[in-house]
């Protein structure tokens, strides 16, 4: 090995054994490629990157820096090297926007294109939004003409906002193999990214929300004696429908884990901008979206809404039960303070959210909750609600499950305004090709990033391990992901113009509902009239259509 | 003999004439430059007006053009004015500018806004902007999310009079001859300092957090077992206006400081003579005295409690329920979270229009309540 190779590689943070290890893999990979040829040498070159991506902090070694996005950007450049030449894009400016939620999504993007800046000589501009600002911030730039950024990160929800208006930039057939499109999970492929027929995003996240529990809860032997004591059916254990989840929360209250207040299922009341929408929706899915059936939030033909409905009145029922056997000031807590300031720093046994949770709990500073922690697809219910026959059907396979695919994950998306500049457009594609690499993917899904898995080649749980994850945790974790991602009753969220209008309408009724004002039914149905007011303000036709078009009906 | 008069009058008739016609010259040329102006000003918005609407197709991708004709009229117009009026002019040619800017800035954007307040404007519509005449009149008053609103700001408004009477017993104190006074009237004005939405972080977020924040700790070590601060609707409207009253307080003591060290020590001290004790003194003298500078302090303190907002999108994001509501913040959802600019311009001028009227007539109250007190 040459002194420089060796230094480069402990100035990215491996140890001596972490390179003998590398090495050694390497020594029997080289000696296979005599027999591989071309290809065995390719291999073992990507064998060696994702090896060491996945070092860079290392897992365990705290939250990862700047430098780490910056070391792993460089890493990951050779995709881009292979299209462009050094310094072809010198002159170039691009504008950037994205989210800057929890210091990561954009912050992180400045650390991986940092190298390709300093390669390819293009000088990048930021614009940084809260999450809560980004949803008017892209309506109103849409709205009045005002597109002033050439690459923006967005979620598959605003496809038909912006794609359908024409302002985002077909992917040029070359972007389409440097970022490997097979790899993508299937729920990610077309018509997902695309719009009429056309391909517009770079995928570099896919969403679900998953179960994440304590496994200190569920395998507390005094809990498990309590459990029966009280004549409760079944062992005590991690539930695996809703109604299991209501009753352990209700059992729990009162009772103590490791000295500390024993706490259930962490629910999300307060309102966060129309995404808190997503976590009553993460309960209701088992009730209220049908094997038979591929709408759950609006009735296919007539856009009517579906939330006053019985599965949904009974998921927002179960909420207001649930809430007094939660924490004593759950009522103000949103989902960012459901996963990071209780359930990562340990208060509350279960928690429905994105994977962040998972990717955070070892690999954050601010977790304590590393190495009690479990991963499972949403519970799913003994009953689900048929909406063509009003009645609740019990399913012959067992409970009903469907996994809530909230916000579809994040993309990359060039806007059509670099089109007529051919070096301009060269440019804002190479970037968004590389922040959506197949390499890089692995590492935004193994750190806290904002991003979970969207790719197959991500779930190889040999990777995780070898990058110092726990076999049975990262196994658990990303099984959560792929079980939610490939079920066949998925809820696939409708890709339809001002979804987050319905949303954020929904959110302000049930602070209403949960704060004692006003019945399920009542809220519900309030939410309803409200929602058809928001379909018919928007244009009723036309939302059906794309209704339609989002559910491939 | 005249002709002597003249010389020493004046300038003689031919150069006076002479600077007649000159300034007639001036004259004509700044009602030239100023027509020019105007004619390009509205050229220039009848252009904009026919590429909006799709008769012509000039590339005019954004209203800036009409921007840059406007700022060429008001120079023009500015310069006109001297042009034209001479000395007048110049003196008007000070103000325009301030007036311009304002008519800019301020009433152009009010009058489209009232505009844009009887349209149909959503930003996700395919269909755009569409009048709907008093549709969104209609909705404000069957809104019952405005309402709630409105009737917390009542609630809102009512607190600044408790905001007022610490204020002014802090004012008080450091009017006294206390040690260190000059340090806690900096120390005391520190809260101004800091932005509301740090306060949301730092005291709503943190402090009062229900887990880890000092102030539950402490609540719990007195007994209180759920010190939750926002999960009842009274708890959490108490907590959110003692945050901005740690806000405002010293907003409102300083001036009533300012006002309390201007009023004449003689009378204080011939009351003190008389045998006045400390709370007769505060009640027949300070109190009246300082009734003026009261009511400036009260009126300024209810405009900008009336637009309160950040505290309550920061750290309760309007509940539980709505308890936490103010107007400002549902408008801010309605335009952030919704998109739906009509309704939220409509919320918007029709809440002015109720400030306006509700400050005229305290303004008012306060006048003939004073002018009888006297």
């Amino acid at each position: 090995m040459k002194v420089s190779d060796f230094e480069r590689m402990m100035a990215i943070g491996l140890s001596r054994r972490a390179i003998l290890k590398t090495g050694a893999s390497l020594g029997a990979v080289a000696a296979a490629s005599g027999v591989l040829g071309s290809f065995g040498a390719a291999f073992a070159q990507d064998v060696s990157l994702r090896g060491q991506i996945l070092q860079v902090p290392g897992v365990g070694k705290g939250s990862p820096t700047d430098a780490d996005w910056q070391k792993v950007g460089e890493m990951c450049l050779e995709a881009t090297k292979k299209s462009v030449t050094q310094g072809e894009f010198a002159g170039v400016e691009l504008s950037f926007m994205g989210l800057n939620n929890q210091n990561l999504h954009n912050v992180l993007f400045r650390g991986f294109l940092k190298p390709w800046e300093d390669y390819t000589g293009a000088k990048i501009t930021w614009i940084d939004l809260a999450q809560a600002d980004y949803n008017p911030r892209l309506q109103q730039a849409i709205a009045t003409g005002t597109v002033d950024f050439d690459l923006l990160e967005m979620g598959a929800p605003f496809e038909g906002d912006v794609c359908g208006r024409g302002l985002a930039s077909e992917m040029p057939d070359w972007v389409k193999a440097q970022i490997d499109m097979d790899d993508y999970v299937d729920y990610l492929k077309a018509p997902v990214g695309t719009w009429d027929g056309k391909t517009y995003r770079i995928s570099v996240d896919g969403d679900c929300h998953n179960f994440n529990y304590r496994t200190d809860y569920f395998t507390d032997t005094d809990l498990a004696k309590a459990w029966k004591d009280e004549g409760h059916e079944g062992e005590w254990g991690v539930p695996k429908t809703w109604q299991k989840v209501q009753e352990v929360t209700k059992f729990l209250k009162g009772k103590t884990v490791g000295g500390s207040d024993a706490i259930g299922y962490l629910d999300a009341p307060k309102a966060w901008g129309g995404f808190g929408f997503y976590f009553l929706a993460s309960r209701a899915t088992a009730y209220a979206k049908h094997p038979d059936d591929k709408a759950w939030l609006f009735d296919t033909d007539t856009m009517k809404p579906r939330i006053n409905n019985p599965a949904w009145v009974r998921a927002i029922q179960d909420v207001i039960d649930a809430l007094p056997s939660e924490s004593g000031d759950q009522l103000n807590a949103d989902p960012g303070t459901t996963a990071f300031q209780q359930f990562l720093a340990g208060t509350g046994s279960m928690v429905s959210w994105w994977g962040d949770v998972g990717a955070g709990a070892r690999t954050s500073d601010s977790s304590v909750v590393g190495d009690t922690i479990g991963f499972d697809i949403l519970p799913g219910s003994d009953d689900v609600y048929n909406s063509k026959t009003g009645q609740w059907d019990k399913l012959a396979s067992g409970p009903n499950h469907a996994p809530n695919m909230a916000y579809l994950g994040w993309g990359v998306y060039v806007m059509a305004r670099v089109d007529s500049d051919e070096k301009k457009k060269k440019a804002a594609w190479s970037a968004a090709a590389h922040l959506g690499g197949k390499d890089l993917a692995l590492w935004t899904a193994a750190y806290p990033s904002g991003f979970q898995c969207y790719r197959k080649s991500q779930f190889d749980i040999k990777e995780w391990v070898s990058a110092g994850y726990d076999e049975a945790f990262i196994t658990s974790y990303l099984n959560s992901q792929s079980n939610s991602y490939n079920h066949p009753n998925a809820a696939i969220e409708p890709r339809i113009p001002g979804i987050f209008q319905y949303y954020s309408v929904a959110e302000d009724e049930l602070a209403k509902i949960f704060a004692g004002q006003a019945t399920a039914q009542a809220g519900a149905d309030a939410i309803a009239a409200a929602w058809e007011k928001i379909t018919d303000q928007l244009g009723r036709d036309k939302q059906i259509a794309l209704y339609k078009a989002s559910l491939g009906a | 003999m005249s002709h002597t008069t003249m010389q020493a009058g004046g300038p003689p008739a031919s150069r006076r004439s002479e600077r007649t016609a000159r300034q007639l010259s001036g004259a004509r040329n700044g009602r030239l430059l100023l027509w020019a102006a105007t004619l390009l000003l509205f050229a220039t918005l009848l252009l904009q007006v026919l590429e909006v609407s799709g008769v012509v197709s000039m590339g005019l991708v954004s209203w800036r053009p009409l921007l840059f004709a406007y700022l060429i009229w008001a120079g023009a117009l500015c310069a006109a004015q001297v042009m034209i009026r001479g000395e007048d002019g110049q003196r008007a040619a000070f103000v325009l500018p301030a007036v311009l800017f304002t008519v800019a800035m301020v009433v152009f954007p009010t009058v489209f806004g009232l505009y844009i307040a009887f349209t149909d404007w959503n930003l996700s519509a395919a269909a755009g902007r569409q009048f709907n005449g008093l549709d969104n009149l209609r909705s404000l008053f069957a809104d019952v999310y405005f309402w709630n609103a409105l009737l917390n700001m009542v609630y809102y408004v009512l607190a600044v009079l408790v905001q007022y009477a610490i204020a002014f017993g802090l004012a008080l104190l450091l009017n006294a001859e206390i040690k260190a006074r000059k340090f806690f009237r900096v120390a005391f004005l520190l809260p101004l300092m800091l932005s509301p939405v740090a306060v949301s972080w730092m005291i709503g977020k943190s402090l009062m957090e229900y887990r880890f924040g000092p102030a539950a700790t402490l609540a719990r070590h007195l007994g209180w077992d759920n010190p939750a601060f926002f999960s009842t609707p009274w708890l959490a409207r108490t907590s959110i206006m003692a945050m901005d009253a740690w806000v405002s307080i010293p907003f409102m003591m300083i001036l009533l400081l300012a006002g309390l060290q201007a009023l004449p020590s003689e009378i204080k001290e011939a009351a003190k003579v008389d045998g006045a004790s400390g709370w007769q003194s505060f009640k027949e003298i300070t109190f009246p005295l300082m009734l003026p500078v009261s009511m400036t302090v009260i009126i300024l303190r209810i405009i900008f409690q009336l637009k309160l907002a950040d505290i309550v999108i920061n750290v309760t994001a309007g509940g539980p329920g709505g308890a936490t509501d103010t107007v400002s913040s549902f408008i801010f959802r309605e335009y952030r979270d919704r998109s739906n600019v009509g309704y939220g311009t409509m919320l918007a001028e029709f809440y002015l229009v109720i400030i306006i009227i509700f400050v005229a007539l305290i303004l008012k109250g306060a006048s003939r309540w004073m002018q009888r007190d006297n």
